[in-house]
């Protein structure tokens, strides 16, 4: 321990606090210019790919071509210059006007806001999936660390980690919706959908495959850091003296030693909503779940740049949010971090 | 005592584990699978339309594809492929973000600013569109598959970089040689360096396996390899359209991803196991 | 799947063939038109408003194992209920004139009548209009619109409506892909009185009358500009026997009758589209009764034949129509400018085992950029034969030889390589692609095909940046006219002959044929470009493929043609329910096929 940090700490509470505030002001004002930089990397990227929202979706029977194609160009203001664009757009979202899709003509908003409750349905199936599995896992793991279950458990999640999430769902498909017919093979519900309590559950069985192919590789990482955690909480003073005072293993295990090994999840807990989101692209296509990450899909393909950029700004500024929560709640926790010492 | 005569201290390393030594036995079985392929690659391009989409058997191990290829043998010969595009990326996205970050952790202060937020705009931008608006913007080749997985994937190693760059300068014989007056380059060279290089080759297998299952990911949404080149994502990109009559389309592909991703973050396991075990203050 | 990989654009303008009862110098009488297709396609007769077809090229044999179903001759047994059908996309608008893809026209078919149809035979005959009068000089049109014809909210559909319709198909800032290149050489369109409207031309066109298979959108609707456009994108205002009535975002879109319907009305009381983008879920629902009506590919039309619980509920329905797929060459290139290669390489392709593995036989080989039951295919005209033999002394006698001993030919010092352009989600696209860069490879010549995104892939088929490309032509209409795509003046990127194919003999004979009035000499020309066309091989034509719909046994009163089952009249509208709630008889179910 180096002799300066000493003097920081002694400041007490109210300098903790006041220093978390600093670093969470400083990081925010550095999150603005990030968020620009995105955006305008963004902007490039799209408009420099060729092909342009005239070509039409790939399922039209007939696209413009020719002057009439020139002429819609012209008409989505294709034919000025990027800067002019990009100002333009700069100032719309400013002002909260995400703009109209090129492909249907809506609102970009209502496009998005349609979408959206499905994502969050999928994603918040897979996190909780993943979390109620994975925490009881890894605290049994961790109980009895190197005893059977943690060397089984260890090897089944580490192999679930290395599978790449398209096969998986082609697997299940084929296994529970093909060849068992236990499972419906995609959609969000069946038509002529029952109401009540059978609707529910039809409901149910559409989400159980996509929500398993999202869920599992968060899964096995949760599991694994919850399982390290508890076996380094377990090794610390402060469940020894516990398991000293008496209390019976299984309290010290889910009542002393889970809370501090959930920290670091905390933590994290922040960068894999980004990741879900960003992962669910390839389920949602898969699956025909009409989610954002399919919209996301689509609309690249179809070169709607007004949904394109949207979405865009949306992942990056909830990946800002994400990574900048889990940072200052690392920095609440550890001075270190607010002196930039440590990362 | 000056600090040139300061030794160069060296984190010990331990014996790879016997996980990591099958794992490593895996990845050499995988190379020399890759050296053989050309053998099969004139069975693997042979169509027969009157073998379409057979089940496993004995003349086809695999079954065949939707065009009467043999797939064990397309299997195989994608396996060259697969496993350089994988190592070329990890290597692309190595470099540039060990560069970065360890410029960032080792010099501090503006640099590691401007450079932190640059990483943060890469980690916070997109993925997917990254990588389909750079698929869609290069002509489809080998390299725009490399380079769009490269550029995406560096900060991850660069923040991993600047976080061992960091915590090396606070060891206590970095101090000490910086405190007996040793210059930048010295210090950076002598003993930061050669401590980097073990994270730096975890972090490059662990980076192997991800970027073979980003190129998997990219040929299977159609915007990877063209072919003749195909790779193990190529052959699954077929298989959901034929999900009720051929799941053989869907397993073996994906086995073969499975198996080099294991092999390779085992390896990554291995070797961390074995650079870590003796903690970090020697 | 049968998804071709989409056409490139271009409805241009209609074939008819018009008997014009007025002699030159009298003013132009009413005509119903008459298109007669030959015995093989037309199993109807011609309606009471059309006149006796005249291009009826009885040439064209009858396809004796698929035929054409007409059930329009039974009586209907049933009334009432709700008939599911699936659609293999969402529809971007519904919006009649922004409409694109085949999905908007399915659902667009119940809503929005056009000023004419075209019946099974495809004949034109009236819709909304009643009649049409050209001028002498064949420029200018004179509609007369039917005085019963109302929009849903009773109000009289009226020429202003026809004639703001049409400006605004003209109108650059609207994307109307489909009917905006039919106006283009529309010079004025005037009101005449309240249910008349006169539509002007620069010049006379043989196929001209088809331009007016339009719909008509309500000017109210989009006078008080901004909001009500929108609507009339999600709910446009109704001419025909159905409403909208709902419209689930990616879900279904469901249609109920119109109260204020005029003319045929439908037999169902309900139509609900269910958006199901995969085609074995689509079978699924079929096989289950979920929908009543999917479209079936080659693999899935085979697991229905051995499927006992789908012979029990379903039927399928086969039928060539005038789609077709075809490996664009650009003729530019110095590999593909001698006619001598082109045809080397359509002799390098096994149609037939395309046929037989791909299509399991569902398939026709074509020798010209038109399908076999299109009226300027002439049966007489053999395709190329399948010879790889002759196809390496052809490119022998081009020049194309390994001179270095490489196992590559080469010319020039330049080999014989090329990049083959194919859209990413073409899974037959690419099928093919692969067959030919094989057939390719065992005779010197290296193809690379190459899978590219949806709108990088179009951006270069439409400038004409490619050495070949595997395309698809998907018919809106049975106008045969290929001037757009194949004469030298309409090279990419100006126009659509993408690969620049340029030969003054088939300009010669492709401009004479659209002016040519009379229909035997018109067919003449046609028959004699395509035996250029295959003595030429501009493109690669490859095969004609059958479309399949499966259907369950309690829709009956099908009829098919080779515009399809759909954009003909009646089409989906004469569907009635087999087994009505009523107590309606129940036909004995047809031959499952």
């Amino acid at each position: 321990m180096v002799a300066g940090d000493g003097a920081r700490r002694r400041g007490g509470h109210d300098a903790g606090a006041r220093a978390v505030t600093r670093y969470v002001l400083r990081r925010l004002a550095f999150a603005v210019p990030t968020l620009f930089g995105i955006l305008l990397v963004v902007f490039l990227l799209v408009h420099l790919a060729p092909g342009s929202p005239v070509s039409g979706a790939p399922d039209a029977g007939r696209r413009l071509t020719g002057r009439a194609a020139e002429e819609m160009r012209r008409q989505y203001g294709l034919d000025r210059p990027l800067t002019e664009r990009f100002g333009m757009w700069i100032s719309r979202v400013s002002r909260l006007d995400l703009g109209e899709s090129f492909v249907d003509h809506r609102p970009v908003a209502v496009r998005i806001r349609e979408a959206l409750p499905y994502s969050l349905l999928l994603n918040g199936a897979a996190l909780a999936l993943a979390l109620g599995i994975a925490v009881p896992l890894g605290v049994a793991a961790g109980g009895r660390p190197e005893g059977a279950f943690d060397r089984i458990s260890g090897a089944a999640l580490f192999a679930l980690y290395c599978m790449p999430s398209f096969w998986v769902a082609l697997l299940l498909q084929a296994l529970f919706a093909v060849r068992l017919r236990w499972l419906p093979l995609l959609g969000v519900a069946s038509d002529a959908a029952p109401g009540g309590a059978a609707g529910v559950l039809d409901r149910l069985a559409h989400l159980a495959l996509p929500a398993t192919c999202l869920a599992y590789a968060t899964l096995a990482f949760v599991a694994r850091l919850v399982r390290s955690g508890i076996v380094e909480a377990s090794a610390g003073p402060y469940v020894l003296a516990a398991r000293a005072r008496g209390v019976s293993r299984r309290r010290a295990l889910w009542a002393h030693a889970l809370p501090n090994a959930l920290l670091p999840l905390v933590t994290l807990l922040g960068l894999l909503l980004p990741a879900l989101l960003s992962g669910s692209v390839i389920v949602e296509k898969i699956f025909a779940w009409p989610g954002l990450g399919r919209l996301y899909f689509d609309s690249i393909l179809s070169r709607d740049y007004p949904v394109i950029l949207a979405l865009s700004l949306l992942s990056a500024a909830a990946t800002l949010a994400a990574t900048l929560a889990s940072d200052v709640a690392a920095a609440a926790a550890d001075p270190r971090v607010r002196d930039g010492t440590v990362p | 005592m000056t600090a040139a005569a300061l030794p160069a201290a060296r984190r010990p390393t331990a014996p790879l584990p016997a996980s990591g030594r099958v794992a490593l036995a895996a990845v050499v079985a995988l190379w020399i699978v890759a050296a053989l392929s050309p053998l099969f690659s004139d069975r693997a391009q042979a169509i027969r339309l009157d073998e379409r989409l057979l089940p496993p058997s004995s003349s086809h191990p695999f079954g065949t594809d939707d065009l009467g290829r043999d797939l064990l043998a397309r299997v195989i010969a994608a396996t060259p492929i697969s496993l350089v595009i994988g190592l070329v990326s990890a290597a692309v996205s190595l470099g540039i973000g060990f560069a970065v970050g360890a410029t960032a952790g080792f010099f501090g202060g503006a640099v590691d600013l401007v450079l932190s937020r640059l990483i943060e705009v890469v980690l916070c931008f997109p993925v997917l569109f990254l990588l389909l608006a750079l698929a869609a913007l290069l002509p489809p080749s080998p390299l725009t598959v490399v380079l769009a997985i490269g550029v995406t994937a560096w900060p991850g190693d660069a923040r991993y970089a600047r976080a061992e760059v960091l915590r090396i300068r606070q060891l206590d014989y970095a101090r000490a040689a910086a405190a007996a007056g040793a210059s930048t380059p010295r210090i950076l060279l002598r003993h930061v360096l050669p401590n980097a290089l073990s994270p730096l080759i975890v972090s490059a297998a662990f980076g192997v396996g991800w970027a073979i299952l980003a190129e998997a990911a990219l040929s299977f949404l159609g915007v990877g390899l063209p072919s003749p080149a195909v790779s193990w994502g190529g052959i699954l990109a077929a298989a959901p359209a034929y999900i009720d009559e051929a799941w053989w389309l869907a397993l073996f592909p994906g086995i073969a991803l499975f198996v080099t991703v294991s092999a390779y973050n085992l390896l990554a396991e291995g070797l961390r196991a074995a650079t870590t075990s003796q903690g970090s203050n020697p | 799947m049968t998804r071709f990989v989409p056409a490139q654009l271009r409805p241009a303008a209609f074939v008819a063939a018009l008997r014009i009862r007025a002699a030159p110098f009298a003013a132009a009488l009413a005509i119903a038109f008459g298109f007669g297709l030959g015995s093989s396609a037309c199993r109807q007769e011609p309606t009471a408003a059309s006149v006796t077809p005249a291009l009826a090229p009885t040439a064209v044999a009858p396809h004796a194992e698929l035929g054409f179903t007409d059930e329009s001759r039974e009586p209907v047994g049933g009334e009432g209920g709700t008939v599911v059908r699936r659609l293999t996309g969402e529809p971007a608008t519904l919006d009649p004139i922004l409409q694109s893809t085949g999905a908007e026209a399915e659902v667009l078919q119940y809503v929005a009548r056009s000023l004419f149809d075209f019946d099974a035979g495809l004949h034109l005959v009236p819709g909304l209009a009643q009649g049409l009068d050209v001028s002498a000089d064949g420029l200018d049109y004179t509609i007369r619109l039917r005085p019963e014809a109302v929009w849903e909210d009773g109000s009289p559909v009226t020429a202003r409506d026809a004639v703001f319709t049409i400006r605004r198909v003209m109108d650059p800032r609207v994307a109307a892909p489909v009917f905006k290149p039919l106006f283009e050489d529309c010079t004025g369109v005037t009101v005449v009185n309240d249910r008349t409207f006169k539509v002007t031309f620069r010049e006379p066109y043989a196929f001209r009358p088809m331009a007016f298979v339009l719909p008509v959108v309500s000017e109210r609707r989009y006078a008080g500009r901004g909001s009500d456009a929108k609507a009339q994108a999600r709910r446009p205002l109704s001419d025909g026997p159905y409403r909208v009535a709902s419209w689930s975002a990616q879900q279904s879109i469901v249609l109920e009758r119109n109260p204020h319907a005029w003319g045929q009305a439908g037999h169902f009381d309900r139509v609900v589209f269910r958006i199901v983008p995969d085609n074995t879920t689509g079978y699924r629902l079929l096989a289950s009764g979920d929908v009543d009506e999917d479209e079936l590919d080659s693999s899935l039309k085979r697991r229905a034949a051995s499927d006992p619980d789908y012979a029990k509920c379903c039927r399928t329905v086969e039928f060539y129509n005038l789609d077709y797929n075809y490996i664009a060459l650009n003729n530019r290139s110095p590999l593909f400018s001698d006619a001598r290669v082109r045809r080397a390489l359509t002799m390098v392709l096994d149609r037939a085992a395309i046929v037989r593995g791909l299509y399991a036989g569902s398939a026709r080989i074509i020798s010209g950029p038109w399908a076999p039951d299109s009226p300027a295919y002439d049966p007489q005209v053999e395709p190329l034969p399948f010879s790889p033999a002759a196809a390496a002394r052809l490119l022998d006698e081009a020049g194309w030889v390994d001179s270095d001993g490489d196992g590559r030919r080469d010319r020039g010092g330049k080999p014989f390589e090329f990049d083959l352009l194919v859209s990413a989600g073409s899974e037959v696209g690419r099928q093919i692609d692969e067959m030919l860069a094989s057939e390719l490879n065992r005779i010197g010549v290296t193809a690379r095909v190459r899978a590219v995104e949806w709108a990088a892939f179009v951006e270069r088929v439409d400038a004409g940046t490619f050495d070949a490309a595997s395309l698809g032509w998907s018919a809106v209409d049975p106008n045969p006219d290929p001037y757009f795509y194949w004469d030298s003046s309409q090279c990419a990127p100006k126009g659509l002959n993408s690969g620049c194919y340029s030969n003054p003999a088939a300009d010669t004979l492709m401009r004479a044929a659209r002016r040519e009035m009379d229909p035997k000499k018109r067919l003449d020309l046609f028959h004699r470009l395509h035996r250029l066309f295959r003595d030429e091989a501009p493109a690669i034509f490859v095969v004609n493929a059958t479309r399949k719909y499966g259907f369950t046994r309690r829709v009956r009163g099908l009829t098919t043609s080779p515009l399809g089952l759909f954009g003909i009249w009646p089409g989906p509208l004469a569907w009635w329910p087999a087994t009505a709630p009523a107590g309606g008889a129940a036909t004995t179910p047809g031959p499952a096929r």
